[in-house]
This record gives structure tokens, C-alpha cells and sequence, in this order.
């Protein structure tokens, strides 16, 4: 690994692209090139683009496959962009590529890097790839303190937590637990209703009690659960409220961990939840990085900075080639809308007056001055939406069709069953399907990201076990990894896990796996009974 | 940032280790089900194949019931992973698990085998070291003002100085010859499982000897009897004949004559071993007992007799115990069921002790 500065002709480069970037108007972090061989590169990719990581045998496992493909010719070492967000952002350049896809790499990660900065989730932080690399070294000190053994139980047991990490989500630690820290990064703050003001009235007592409408059951029972709110959180420091879907987050704050322990999952928690961000994002994320990367390759052009535009267009086009829904291709799907979208401004057509208008001709010919900016207003939509909402605001019927989001190979249709009533057109190689249910199943994708929803909903189940519990979607967890996965939690808790998922309840706890049919608990009825402080679940 | 390479060298460690740990595990099942069908051809790499592990995690999949581990790398799902072990490694790891010793060589050992390895690097020579050479003339070019991007030259000249050559390097090690004589009972008595066991047998000695002594310095020789004896090929060695009655002293013969006749009494080590059912008739145990005295003992570096499967008018070891209890040369062994495996072999090869 070398800085970019070694290498006269990329330093030049990386000049000229931060140079029109911030000709542009980009707001940009500071951002650190690298230059890394192949090898170097694959490893960085299995650190999760961090250049240190702590021992693990399944980055081992990894790099030792992926080595082995590289060196026998099964898998190409040439990777597109890499880049760690943050302040100063770390991106880094394959030393095998060509000058040009050099700078095309630089002009895409100006993109993310200022994607990053902006947007509505607020993903650049300071010092990010910086403050993994203490935490790697607290794991390296941790490691001596718990023997290699303990180590990799520990590690291993957290690997299976991994998936159970959601900062981002509605159901994150700070919507759903209460501790005498206070982390409301996140916290919406609930509007309140304005309440008629109560008249002044002179005190008396008698009177008081004869108005008040509270039975003396009703005042007994606020006290008690006032007074059993404030037991629990002296009792644990915390008290969940809501089910909680960040439980990684959870046993990273609240597990009884020894420091060793703790540094394995504040690593493991801080080097994974980037990915939450990424896939809420990813659409808007992609489309943003290709946008600006064409408008700067195509100045270094102009001035002759890079040579090789056709070569240029050929990888452009195949990044940003076509794929269905289902596999959508974010590059494309992202640089297209982003593309409409500038349009739609510089027409004036995101108001109401456009959306209200009911003659289709007028419609069509639609083009006012509006006096705003379009990529002002472009950089407003980066500030204040993610993906779910980039799509249900933007993507039309119209647009599912000219992006080709509903035209699906034969064979693959073939494979995955397309019903032959959906097919609406059908050429060579291709069918197109109705595009009007594609947009809700796109959408749709955004409720479960094609993960199980899992929740923690009570810290206080079976002698202070946790209870976990699976929102159905009417499909099935893989059964014979449940058992393992609940033993790992425990391991991290060190009590009793159980897990419901539709109408069973799974438990770990001493070394015993039971399992027992119970009656389905909706997830409304969940939430229901922890608004009101109850038990969310009796046995 | 002050790291200066990136690797995963480290956790590429801890995955082999922990690889490490299954082949133990590995050639401990082999070893205690005496199932040694896993060593292949003469050696060749073993293929390991291990259930691929993966971290379990709640995730959408069937309802069959699987292997979910626990903490310790846990999981596996459909997938497999396969290794290459090298043959000598894999025997390394049974010499040690079976702890047997190094065989005692004896010869010539002051001959050396010789083989050439590319390890340095030269002047001179057949096979351009390119990469080399080309560093070296950029050097030289960058010397001469001949490369300077600034002043806008991009030139480097190869020249002859600059040139480097791969010098193969003289690797020489002891040299020590063996031959291994394998003679096996073919009447009609000697079938089925017998004859998968004598397979088995078989082929762990010529792997154990291979390993010992490099695979092209041992000599493996197959013979077989009846009532006559006489040299085969290894595929024959395993065919049965429909001849009654055997006498074995006539094989041991034979292979005596053939390690005088053939070989550097001096310079080649010898092992003999016996296969049959033990089912010997009139003066035949006598007759070999004789043989293995006067003949045999003086020059072989160790003889094995196993019976297996014996019947009930199995014979041969009762017969060659008196002389041959605790001999330091010659062991005997009897095989009676498929676990007998391991305990047979550690017998054969164990250590020379002093005669009681």
C-alpha cells in the first residue's frame, strides 16, 4: 500500500478530479488515495475496507479461497471503486487498472464521499477508519487478556449476531430503550398536541378529589407503574420500551461483557453497521457516485487530462447496464433516476400545479421556470430521503419500462417461473412483464431487506433472559440454526435467549435447547402490550 | 494511517490451524476405524474434504434438521471444503499419532541423491529472470538520465551487465535403497474380506516405506504361493487360486535368493512380509523357522508374519512363537478384526528391543 502522491501520473489525476470537483460546487471531506496491489486489495475487501483487522478464522477462510481463485484464473483481482466515507475518507486504487479507469475510480468516489456527507442518515463521521483501528488494537490487547480460546468462542459466538445489526431502523436503541445515558442522535421528537389550558382554581382538596375523574384504582395503578419504570431502570440502568431491532447494539451496550469482550463487539458493531446505511441508501448512494463521476471524466477529457473516452464509454455502459427489478443494478437504476430527476426540475415539473394539471397535452409540453437550482434541489432530496422514498416519489410506470426494470431473460423467466399472464411483450431473448406491480415489489424490499425481522422484546424472560422474536412474513427460519445461534447469543449474554418465531417458542439457557408450541402473538399485540409497560409474551 | 501492507496473513494462520485441527481429527477417525483406503495411490496428495463452516444466524431456509455447530466454528451448510494434503505431510501426522519411529537405515548413506532447485540467481546463465533484469536496467537507465519522466524520457535500456539469470543450485541429500518383499497366500482358503485386509495392509507398508525412504528408493516386489511360489505383478498379488493345500517355506526361499542374488547385501535394506491364513501343513513351519534363522535374520532389517482372519487350524504363529516371541527382526501379528488394523501396524514397525 503506497499514497497515491508516489505516483506522479495518479497524483496528477487526483489533482485535476478534486479540482473540478470543487469547481462543481461539491462538498466534499478530505479524501486520502491509496494504491494497492490484488492481493492487497481481496484483503482489504474481507477487512470490510478497513486496512486492519483482528484474527479471525473466517477472513482467513475467505482470503484463503479467493486467493486461490485469483491465482488460478476463476476471479478477476480488478475491482471497480473502494472507498471508506468519513472525515478524511480513505479510498483506494487497484494498481492493475489504466490511467483513465484510475480517474473514472477518483471521480465516482468524489461522489460517495459527498453522498456521504449529505445524506438524510448522516453517515460521515470523523475519523472513522481511524477510530476501527484502535478498535482493532483494543481487540488485539483483548485478545492476549482472554487466551486464544475464549477469544475465537467469543468472536465466533458474535459472527452469528451479525445480521442482527439495524442503527438506521425505526426500531433502533434509541427508539426503543431508555437509560440513564441518553443517546437521542436519532430520536424524532414526537409533536406535541396543544392541550386547551386548564383555568386556575382555588386549591381545596375536597373539591379536587370530587372532580377528578381517576378512581382510586386507576390512581393506584399509574403510581405502580410509574414506581416499576423507575425499579427497572435503577435495577438494569435501562428499560425497553419498544421491541428493539439493533440487538447487536443491545448486547454491545448492555451485555455484562468484561473489556475484552466488549472491545470484540464494539469492533464487530462498528466495523458491520455501515451496512445499514448502504442498503437503505444503495440506489441513491450509486446513482449520485456515477452522476458526478461522468460530469468530471468528461471535463479531464475536454482538457485532455486522460485519454481513451470510447474505451470510457464501453465500461460506463456496462456498469450502468440494465438488469430486472429483482436483481436491479443500483449504478443504473440510481444514474437514470438521478438523471430524470434533474429533468423534472429544470422543467419545473415536481409542484403540485404539474401534478394537478389533467390535460395530458399540457402536460406533456409541461416546461416552467421555476428560479430553483436543479442540482441544488437535487443535493436537498441526498439531505432529506433514502431509497424507499427516492423510489415511491420518482419511479413511474413509465420509467420501470424505458429503465428496463420488467424485461427479464427467457431462461432466467423460465428458472423463476414468470407467470405467462404477466408477460405483456415478447422478443428474441427477452419477455417484458406488467410494470405496474413492480414498482410495490421494489418497494417492498425496503420493509425486510430479505432478512428475517427480528426483535428483542423483553430483557426480563425466564430469569433475566432475553426474548427474541421473529415478525412473521410467512416464511419459515432455516430450523437447525436456530439452536446454534441461540446458544451463540447466550454465550454473549451469558442467560437465557428465546426466540418466538410464528407459534413457537425456542429457548437456550444452561446448556439446554427446549422448544414448545405456544399461541401466535401478532406483532401489533407486541407493541401494543409494551406501550402499556406489560409483558409482551407469558408463557 | 501507518500501515504499510495490507494482509489477512494472520487470520489466513488461524483458518490453517484450525484446518489443522480437523485433518488431526481426521486421521484420528482413520486410524482408529482402520480405514486407511484414504492414503490412494502411491504418493500422491490426499484430498481432505470437510463440511463447510459457516457462522449460523437466524435466517429464512428449510426445516431439515442439519449440523448447526456451537461456539467453535460453528454451522455447516451443503457445501464442502476440499484440501490438498501433501502425502508426506499426511504421513507425518500418522508417524506421529501412531507414534512410530523413523526406520533405522542402514547402506550406503553417504551417497547422495542429487536435485537441482532455481534459488539464486546469476549473470550468467540459461533462464532470463526477467523481472529481475528489468529492474535492474531501469535502475541502470534512471542512472544514466535515460528514464526521467520529468524531462519527458520514458527510455531504459536493457544491457548486458544488467541481465539475470536463474542459477539452479545443487541440493543433495542421503541416499538409502530398500527393498520390500510382500508375499501373500493364494490358495483358495485366502478370499474375500482376507483379501481386502491384505490390500489394506499393503498399502500402508509401501506408503510408510515410501515415506521413509523417498518413493524411488524402495523397490516393492510381490510374491505369491501355493504350492509352488513365484513373482507377480501387484495387480495379481490380490487373485486367488483354486489349489488346496500350500507350503509357505518355498516363498521365504524364493525371496531370500532374490535378495542375494539381486541386491548389495552391503548397501540395500530389507523387509519381508507375510500375508495368509496361517494354514500351514506337515514341516512347513519347521522349514521356514530354519530359513528365517540361518538366512533371513542376518540381513533383513525386519520381517513381518501376519495371519489373517486365522481359522481354527491357523498354525503358523503358534508355530514360529517359540523362536520368534520378542525378536527384534521378526514380528508377528495375528488379525482378527477390522480394528486389529492399527495395533498389527504399530507391531510391525515398533522399535527394535533387545531379545528377552
Amino acid at each position: 500500500m503506497r499514497p497515491v502522491k508516489t505516483d506522479p501520473v495518479l497524483h496528477e489525476l487526483e489533482k485535476r478530479v478534486i479540482y473540478h470537483a470543487n469547481e462543481m460546487g461539491r462538498i466534499l471531506p478530505e479524501i486520502r488515495f491509496f494504491i494497492l496491489d490484488r492481493l492487497e486489495f481481496a484483503s482489504l475487501l474481507e477487512k470490510r475496507v478497513y486496512p486492519t483487522s483482528p484474527v479471525n478464522i473466517w477472513e482467513g477462510k475467505r482470503m484463503v479461497t479467493k486467493k486461490f481463485k485469483i491465482e488460478s484464473g476463476q476471479e478477476s483481482s480488478i475491482y471497480y471503486e473502494v472507498v471508506q466515507t468519513g472525515n478524511p475518507s480513505y479510498a483506494y486504487l487497484n494498481n492493475t487498472n489504466s490511467a483513465m479507469m484510475q480517474a473514472s475510480v477518483m471521480a465516482h468516489v468524489v461522489g460517495h464521499c459527498e453522498f456521504s456527507e449529505l445524506n438524510v442518515l448522516k453517515d460521515s463521521n470523523q475519523d472513522r477508519t481511524e477510530y476501527v483501528m484502535h478498535l482493532v488494537r483494543r481487540v488485539n490487547i483483548g485478545q492476549h487478556q482472554m487466551g486464544e480460546k475464549n477469544y475465537l468462542e467469543f468472536w465466533n459466538a458474535c459472527e452469528s449476531a451479525l445480521n442482527l445489526i439495524a442503527p438506521h431502523s425505526q426500531f433502533n436503541l434509541n427508539h426503543s430503550i431508555k437509560d440513564d445515558s441518553y443517546r437521542y442522535q436519532e430520536e424524532e421528537t414526537p409533536i406535541e398536541e396543544e392541550k386547551p389550558k386548564d383555568l386556575y382554581r382555588p386549591f381545596s382538596h375536597t373539591m379536587d378529589t370530587i372532580l377528578s375523574p381517576l378512581s382510586v384504582e386507576e390512581e393506584w395503578q399509574k403510581e405502580q407503574k410509574k414506581k416499576d419504570q423507575q425499579e427497572q431502570m435503577s435495577r438494569k440502568g435501562y428499560r425497553l420500551f419498544r421491541p428493539c431491532q439493533d440487538i447487536l447494539g443491545f448486547l454491545r451496550h448492555y451485555a455484562p461483557t468484561s473489556s475484552a469482550e466488549k472491545s470484540i463487539l464494539d469492533y464487530m458493531y462498528v466495523s458491520h453497521s455501515t451496512h445499514d446505511f448502504v442498503i437503505r441508501t444503495q440506489i441513491m448512494n450509486e446513482g449520485w457516485a456515477m452522476y458526478w463521476e461522468k460530469k468530471i471524466m468528461l471535463k479531464l477529457f475536454e482538457e485532455k487530462a486522460v485519454k481513451g473516452i470510447i474505451d470510457y464509454a464501453k465500461v460506463f455502459s456496462g456498469v450502468c447496464s440494465p438488469r430486472p427489478f429483482f436483481s436491479r443494478n443500483p449504478y443504473h437504476l440510481g444514474f437514470a433516476l438521478w438523471n430524470h430527476i434533474e429533468k423534472l426540475f429544470k422543467e419545473g415539473k415536481v409542484n403540485l400545479d404539474y401534478l394537478e394539471e389533467t390535460d395530458k397535452t399540457k402536460k406533456d409540453q409541461w416546461k416552467k421556470e421555476t428560479g430553483q437550482d436543479p442540482l441544488e434541489c437535487m443535493r436537498h432530496l441526498v439531505g432529506s430521503i433514502t431509497d424507499y422514498e427516492f423510489l415511491r416519489r420518482f419511479l413511474t410506470e413509465e420509467l420501470v419500462y424505458e429503465f428496463h426494470l420488467n424485461r427479464i431473460h427467457k431462461r432466467q423467466a423460465e428458472m423463476i417461473g414468470i407467470n405467462k399472464d404477466a408477460i405483456i411483450k415478447e422478443e428474441n431473448q427477452w419477455i417484458w412483464i406488467d410494470p405496474a406491480p413492480v414498482k410495490q415489489e421494489m418497494l417492498s424490499f425496503f420493509s425486510h431487506f430479505h432478512r428475517p425481522r427480528i426483535y428483542l422484546i423483553d430483557t426480563d424472560f425466564l430469569d433475566s433472559g432475553l426474548l427474541l422474536y421473529h415478525r412473521d412474513d410467512k416464511r419459515a427460519l432455516r430450523k437447525d440454526w436456530i439452536k446454534p445461534t441461540l446458544k451463540n447469543v447466550n454465550f454473549i449474554w451469558k442467560g437465557p435467549v428465546s426466540l418466538i418465531s410464528n407459534d413457537q417458542l425456542f429457548s437456550y439457557g444452561s446448556n439446554i435447547f427446549s422448544e414448545k408450541k405456544i399461541e401466535a402473538v401478532p406483532f401489533e399485540k407486541v407493541m401494543e402490550r409494551m406501550a402499556k409497560s406489560k409483558k409482551p409474551f407469558h408463557e | 494511517m501507518q500501515e504499510d501492507k495490507i494482509d489477512s496473513n494472520e487470520s489466513e494462520g488461524a483458518f490453517n490451524d484450525f484446518i489443522d485441527d480437523k485433518l488431526n481429527d481426521i486421521v484420528e477417525d482413520v486410524l482408529n476405524d482402520g480405514d486407511l483406503d484414504v492414503l490412494g495411490d502411491r504418493g500422491s496428495d490426499i484430498i481432505i474434504e470437510i463440511d463447510d463452516i459457516v457462522p449460523p444466524t437466524f435466517t429464512y431456509g428449510g426445516e431439515g434438521e442439519g449440523q448447526g455447530g456451537g461456539n467453535k466454528g460453528p454451522g455447516s451448510d451443503e457445501g464442502k471444503l476440499r484440501f490438498n494434503v501433501s502425502f508426506n505431510r499426511f504421513m507425518d501426522l500418522i508417524a506421529e499419532k501412531l507414534s512410530l519411529p523413523n526406520l533405522i537405515k542402514e547402506g550406503k548413506g553417504k551417497i547422495k541423491e542429487i536435485s537441482y532447485e532455481f534459488k539464486t540467481f546469476g549473470p550468467t546463465g540459461v533462464i532470463l529472470d526477467k523481472k529481475r533484469t528489468f529492474k535492474r536496467a531501469l535502475r541502470t537507465s534512471i542512472g544514466t538520465g535515460r528514464y526521467a519522466p520529468s524531462k519527458n524520457k520514458f527510455d531504459v535500456d536493457f544491457m548486458r551487465r544488467d541481465r539475470r539469470f536463474k542459477v539452479p543450485e545443487r541440493v543433495e541429500n542421503p541416499k538409502y535403497r530398500a527393498v520390500v518383499f510382500y508375499m501373500g497366500d493364494i490358495s483358495y482358503s485366502t478370499h474375500g474380506k482376507r483379501l481386502e485386509t491384505e490390500k489394506r495392509m499393503v498399502n500402508f507398508i509401501k506408503n510408510w516405506l515410501d515415506y521413509n525412504y523417498g518413493p524411488n528408493n524402495v523397490d516393492h516386489r510381490f510374491f505369491v504361493h501355493d504350492v509352488k511360489a513365484y513373482e507377480v505383478l501387484e495387480s495379481e498379488f490380490y487373485q486367488v487360486g483354486n489349489i488346496g493345500g500350500t507350503r509357505a517355506s518355498i516363498v521365504f526361499d524364493l525371496i531370500y535368493q532374490i535378495a542375494f542374488g539381486e541386491y548389495d547385501i552391503s548397501s540395500t535394506n530389507f523387509y519381508a512380509f507375510y500375508f495368509g491364513d496361517g494354514e500351514v501343513f506337515g514341516s512347513d513351519s519347521k522349514d521356514i523357522i530354519k530359513i528365517l534363522e540361518e538366512s533371513i535374520c542376518p540381513v533383513f532389517n525386519r520381517v513381518g508374519i501376519v495371519e489373517i482372519y486365522p481359522s481354527q487350524w491357523s498354525k503358523l504363529i503358534f508355530d514360529l512363537g517359540n523362536n520368534f516371541l520378542n525378536d527384534s527382526i521378526v514380528r508377528l501379528a495375528k488379525y482378527t478384526i477390522k480394528t486389529d488394523t492399527i495395533p498389527v501396524i504399530k507391531k510391525l514397525f515398533a522399535p527394535v528391543t533387545q531379545k528377552a
